[in-house]
């Protein structure tokens, strides 16, 4: 074979072997840019979806530069709400049945609330922690959370039809309000952190919430929550009550219905 | 091309179109097309010469590059999950020449979008008016002047960013149809005719420039003098005056109704200035500021008559929410408001939005 036909050869086949490894590198970079896409795509609908938990701007901090330490004193109203009489029912309903009651009944809490522009802040068992103006200043909290006491109210009376027509045991309700400053921030561990608020103003809406047994009602807030009050909410005094951690008695109020 | 707000939820508008051919060709002069919004808005008409007064036709940019511009309005329009606006933005950036590989970064977090630092701040400062959550203050401009930001370019950039606020809410609040502008926005000849129309849209830019008028000094007084004062010198100063006294001297709803949108919205954002002036309106209508306080802290009173006794509440939730949200409290005011008096209320919670967002201009 003539030299110049072996370097022809030699040629086409270097040429051929650099297009392919340029379509590879190409099939590659695509494939990346395509991955790149789909990750920030994934990344911005988690910080939207994320900001429905914590502020927007707190969730763009931890995003760009971790999660930050410090906290921010904040005035909020918390709402507090626990199922009277969980424990026996869960004792004498199926699990799985208990488990679909349980969901039912966290999402139509959760619509109660966050339509009134309230956030859950945590679930503990079958009690609920929801807070208004912690994500944003709101000076309407305190008329929101009532608003979304009563509603809650409404929907677990809608529920407990749904139940009864299903052969289910009610559900009864006891909620707690209470306004005060507390220090809003991320709060627990490296391998579960949560927005919240901590402070005397959560202890004493779980607190007031306890009462409502006592008291023979189902939705409680206290003075501080009174004086914010809208006039047009009708509400019932009740004798002070002695609370745990507290030095002196809390005045309630029964939130009536409208 | 799916984009970046295709799941966002959007109600059916509770507006009829119409068409007025006199304001179609005013919008037409402006904007070199007629936008598929001007027919919900046209019965009344001081709601569209405000989109097309504020915005860049009107009120030319001298001080903020036009692409710049654009990128304000698609992150502000995506941080509102405005649809019919951020069609709009993605539209506008492909006529500008923006390849679709880079408007579908910008999309996904123009933290990744290779833009400059000066940019970049810009954005940045524009989404923090927008977002209002705490209001933006000194050191936000402050930021924006280490950025390589003039005063100027800060006050301009202020306004821009609030008009796309007015236009997400005016847009959002009403559920406008967003179908033709994303289909639009997709168009694939775009491309091929973003030449000729970028050559049109400078044209109108310099008759724009030419006729854009500084507002005299003894027509910058009135309600929210102090805003038309932090922008003097800009283009944006004259269309906000004219807009401010065009929506007061609406007959379409009472003057006290819309005192009231604007004091409400200034209270929900804390902006002290905001409320001051519409507690000023509120006091020439005959409420004193000891009868507007009950009614701000509760969102109505037995005071207020019925269409007030609406407005309050849906004033307040015109300020953040959801497009489904917002839409739905608008589908609620069909029971006691006409037509016409909903695209007012609408425009007005817009403006209210807009201009207690903007008392950053003070502090530049």
């Amino acid at each position: 074979m003539p030299i110049e036909w072996a370097v022809a050869l030699a040629l086409a086949a270097a040429a051929a072997l650099s297009a392919a490894l340029w379509l590879r590198a190409r099939r590659a970079n695509t494939l990346a840019r395509t991955r790149l896409a789909a990750a920030s795509a994934e990344l911005e609908r988690l910080e939207h979806a994320f900001a429905r938990f914590a502020p927007m701007e707190l969730v763009e901090r931890v995003i760009a530069s971790g999660v930050p330490t410090h906290g921010e004193r904040k005035e909020v109203t918390v709402l507090f709400a626990d199922l009277v009489g969980f424990t026996p029912l869960s004792e004498s309903v199926d699990p799985s049945a208990l488990v679909r009651i349980l969901n039912g009944y966290f999402e139509r809490m959760s619509r109660a609330i966050t339509a009134h522009q309230g956030h859950i802040s945590t679930l503990i068992g079958d009690g609920i922690l929801a807070l208004f103006g912690a994500l944003e200043a709101n000076p309407w909290q305190t008329n929101d959370a009532a608003r979304a006491a009563l509603a809650m109210r409404a929907e677990l009376a809608a529920y407990n039809a749904e139940l009864a027509g299903e052969g289910l045991p009610k559900l009864a309700l006891g909620i707690g309000l209470h306004r005060g400053t507390g220090i809003a921030g991320l709060v627990g561990s490296p391998e579960l952190m949560q927005f919240t608020v901590v402070g005397t103003v959560v202890s004493v809406a779980a607190r007031v919430q306890t009462l409502t047994r006592e008291h023979g009602v189902d939705i409680l807030v206290t003075s501080d929550v009174q004086r914010a009050l809208d006039p047009r909410f009708a509400v019932r005094a009740l004798p002070p009550r002695a609370l745990k951690g507290l030095s002196e008695p809390v005045a309630t109020f029964a939130l009536l219905p409208q | 091309m799916s984009n970046a707000l295709a799941d966002v939820e959007w109600d059916a508008c509770v507006l009829e179109p119409h068409r007025d051919r006199e304001l179609e060709a005013y919008v037409r002069r402006g904007f070199g097309t007629v936008p598929s919004s001007v027919a919900y808005f046209a019965p009344v008409p001081w709601v569209v010469r405000a989109m097309a007064e504020m915005s860049p036709a009107g009120s030319p940019l001298l001080h903020v590059d036009s692409v710049l511009a654009d990128l304000v309005g698609l992150v502000v329009s995506q941080d509102n999950s405005c649809r019919y606006c951020f069609g709009v933005q993605r539209l506008l950036l492909r006529v500008h020449g923006v390849p679709d590989a880079r408007i579908a970064k910008l999309e996904q977090g123009f933290l990744d979008a290779e833009i400059d630092p000066r940019a970049k701040a810009g954005l940045d400062f524009a989404r923090r008016l927008s977002r209002a959550a705490p209001p933006a203050s000194a050191s936000d401009t402050q930021a924006l002047r280490a950025a390589g930001w003039s005063s100027d370019a800060i006050r301009e950039l202020a306004f821009h960013s609030v008009f796309t606020v007015y236009m997400n809410r005016l847009m959002t609040i009403a559920a406008i149809p967003f179908g033709p502008v994303e289909g639009l926005a997709d168009f694939w000849p775009i491309r091929v005719l973003a030449p000729v129309m970028r050559l049109a849209s400078r044209r109108r830019e310099r008759r724009a420039l030419a006729r854009a008028a500084q507002l005299p000094p003894e027509r910058a007084r009135g309600p929210w003098a102090y805003l038309v004062a932090g922008l003097e010198g800009l283009s944006s100063a004259r269309a906000l005056r004219e807009t401010l006294d065009a929506a007061l001297a609406s007959p379409v709803l009472p003057r006290r109704a819309k005192a009231l949108i604007f004091a409400v919205v200034a209270r929900g954002l804390d902006d002290p200035l905001a409320a001051r002036e519409a507690g000023a309106l509120l006091e020439e209508t005959g409420l004193s500021p000891n009868e507007t306080e009950p009614i701000l802290t509760h969102l109505g009173s037995p005071q207020l008559d019925a269409i007030e006794n609406a407005l309050v509440p849906f004033a307040r939730g015109t300020i953040r929410g959801r497009p489904l949200q917002l839409q739905q409290r608008t589908r609620g005011l069909l029971d006691v408001l006409s037509p016409e008096q909903i695209i007012e209320a609408v425009a007005v919670s817009a403006l209210a939005n807009a201009v207690a967002r903007l008392g950053v201009v003070t502090q530049v």
